[in-house]
């Protein structure tokens, strides 16, 4: 019993709750518990009737078709073409965005020129350009990665822009009164002034890309992720169709890893770098 | 002491000048407007001199400055600067805000005129490593500027300036925004650096404590638009100790005489001319 006083004690956080409800209640726990449950909650429903299992096969037998298409390695060839695709066309279009968005950035009369038709380009969605790149390039490879990279251009473009825009005025001073040419200039101060910028563009221009190769990839190949979500659409298999979502699912959310791992590791000198994420 | 007015003279710009200014005037287009920053006026600085420019915000002393350091242009008038060698820069100038960069480690920073100039690597290392023990940073050399405090980042600035080795060394306000007993131990220091490199320094302040612990001589500046109003000349001896010459008796005299040229200006105000 405690009696009432007149002190105010100010103690460390009394823990009296049993060990399961602490880790049931811990947010690591909980991020893994809730897809976890939507998922059985998802296979009952399906067992029981009450969602239609043309449409939703249930998760078991998405799991065992998974796992078909692996063993017969169907699926890693078409996750291979597709980030072959995706890669390919993430340089062809990366590469030139930000040495164009450097040179732009730092050139008021360049921007003058280029803007205007950058800028009215940009809102067209790059999707609908494919008949015409089509045209163009055939029916091949060339023809993907020329759309994955106009895709990804714009993103990276506008963000290393922006970057560059973002300068603090001082370096630039800085480099001017230490008599640094221009070349020195955009490789010792603007590339990595604006390089978070560029990152968040490439992060950006990544997810572009993953949407405009799957729906490229029903044209024309019979290789992909877009081709068998397609294909599976095509002879009414739905399976193969939630399989191939799942691996572009995975396929993007492990690139975005792998650039966070990569940016926190080139943008050591930013305090915090590390804890930007877009999931 | 030889205190004489400024009369803003055409003789005041000597021909042996290391910096000669001659009928210098600054305006800044504002739309319509022109506002002038800095009126006419001669004025030249010897070689080797440390020179402090003092003024009320807004008199155009850090115009002047960026003019010196080739980041903007004179409306009418010229700056003549005579070069020693083609072989070292001319000017370096230290920043009043924070403007190492904070991408590079404290060593590349302070290295960075040095690379800029293609200056062979092992020459860059004895340089750097020489004005990173000078200036108290020899165990910072690996880490980035986020991890210093704001002093040791104006630390960097001011190595920075000196590995570049310029014939000039342009400073505006650096130690304004720190704390009293850092700008005091940051102002010992470089008149130390100062002492043994002799270069002529241009400095701009408001501070009249600072000028007077510094220079050779403050050059005492009106309100907008900015021009000399008097040329003072500090005579204490070198080595100096800053906390001793603030004890002088001569200090303080000299302290209240700035103060009151100072006081005699009116505020500065934005002038408009056609």
């Amino acid at each position: 019993m405690v009696e009432p006083t007149n002190e105010l004690r100010i103690l460390p956080k009394a823990s009296h709750e049993p060990g399961w409800r602490r880790v049931v209640q811990s947010h690591a726990v909980m991020a893994v518990a809730s897809p976890l449950l939507a998922l059985i909650l998802w296979e009952i429903a399906g067992r029981l009737g009450w969602i239609d299992q043309r449409f939703f096969p249930t998760p078991s037998s998405i799991i065992r078709e998974l796992l078909d298409l692996i063993s017969s390695g169907e699926l890693v060839v078409h996750l291979g073409w597709t980030l072959q695709r995706v890669t390919v066309g993430f340089f062809l279009g990366a590469v030139p965005a930000i040495l164009l968005g450097l040179v732009m950035g730092l050139s008021p009369t360049l921007t003058a020129i280029f803007r205007p038709i950058i800028a009215a380009i940009y809102p067209i969605p790059k999707i609908a350009l494919f008949p015409l790149i089509m045209l163009m390039f055939g029916l091949g490879e060339t023809s993907k990665w020329v759309i994955v990279g106009i895709a990804v251009f714009f993103q990276v473009f506008f963000s290393t822009l922006a970057g560059v825009a973002n300068i603090d005025r001082i370096y630039l001073d800085v480099a001017r009164n230490f008599g640094a040419s221009r070349w020195q200039a955009y490789r010792m101060i603007a590339m990595p002034a604006a390089l978070p910028f560029i990152f968040t563009g490439c992060q950006l221009g990544i997810g572009m890309a993953l949407i405009v190769v799957v729906v490229a990839e029903q044209f024309g190949t019979k290789t992909g992720l877009g081709y068998l979500i397609w294909r599976s659409w095509q002879v009414f298999e739905v399976r193969d169709m939630f399989v191939g979502l799942m691996m572009v699912a995975i396929l993007g959310y492990g690139i975005q890893l792998a650039m966070g791992a990569l940016e926190g590791w080139l943008i050591c000198w930013k305090p915090h770098a590390k804890t930007k994420s877009l999931l | 002491m030889s205190d004489r007015a400024f009369k803003g003279s055409a003789k005041a710009a000597s021909a042996d000048a290391k910096i000669a200014i001659r009928q210098l005037s600054k305006s800044y287009d504002l739309g319509h407007d022109q506002v002038k920053a800095l009126e006419t006026f001669d004025l030249s600085i010897h070689d080797g001199e440390f020179v402090c420019f003092l003024g009320p915000s807004g008199c155009g002393k850090t115009t002047l400055l960026r003019m010196l350091a080739g980041l903007e242009t004179p409306s009418q008038g010229e700056i003549v600067v005579r070069r020693q060698t083609q072989d070292r820069p001319l000017t370096s100038m230290i920043f009043q805000e924070t403007s190492i960069f904070p991408w590079m480690r404290v060593r590349d920073n302070v290295a960075f005129g040095l690379r800029i100039r293609g200056v062979p690597r092992l020459e860059q290392q004895t340089a750097v490593q020489h004005f990173l023990d000078l200036c108290g940073l020899g165990q910072f050399a690996d880490a980035y500027p986020h991890q210093l405090s704001g002093g040791m980042k104006q630390r960097v600035s001011v190595a920075r300036a000196f590995a570049n080795d310029p014939e000039i060394l342009l400073m505006d306000e650096p130690f304004a925004a720190l704390d009293e007993q850092t700008k005091i131990t940051l102002q010992q220091e470089l008149l130390r650096l100062w002492n043994e490199t002799r270069k002529t320094v241009v400095f701009i302040t408001h501070s009249i404590d600072e000028a007077l612990v510094l220079a050779d001589r403050v050059i005492v500046m009106s309100g907008r638009p900015g021009r000399p109003i008097a040329d003072i000349a500090v005579t204490f001896p070198r080595p100096r100790l800053v906390h001793e010459l603030k004890a002088e008796p001569e200090f303080g005299r000299q302290w209240h005489q700035i103060w009151s040229l100072l006081g005699s200006q009116p505020q500065a105000l934005p002038e408009k001319v056609k």
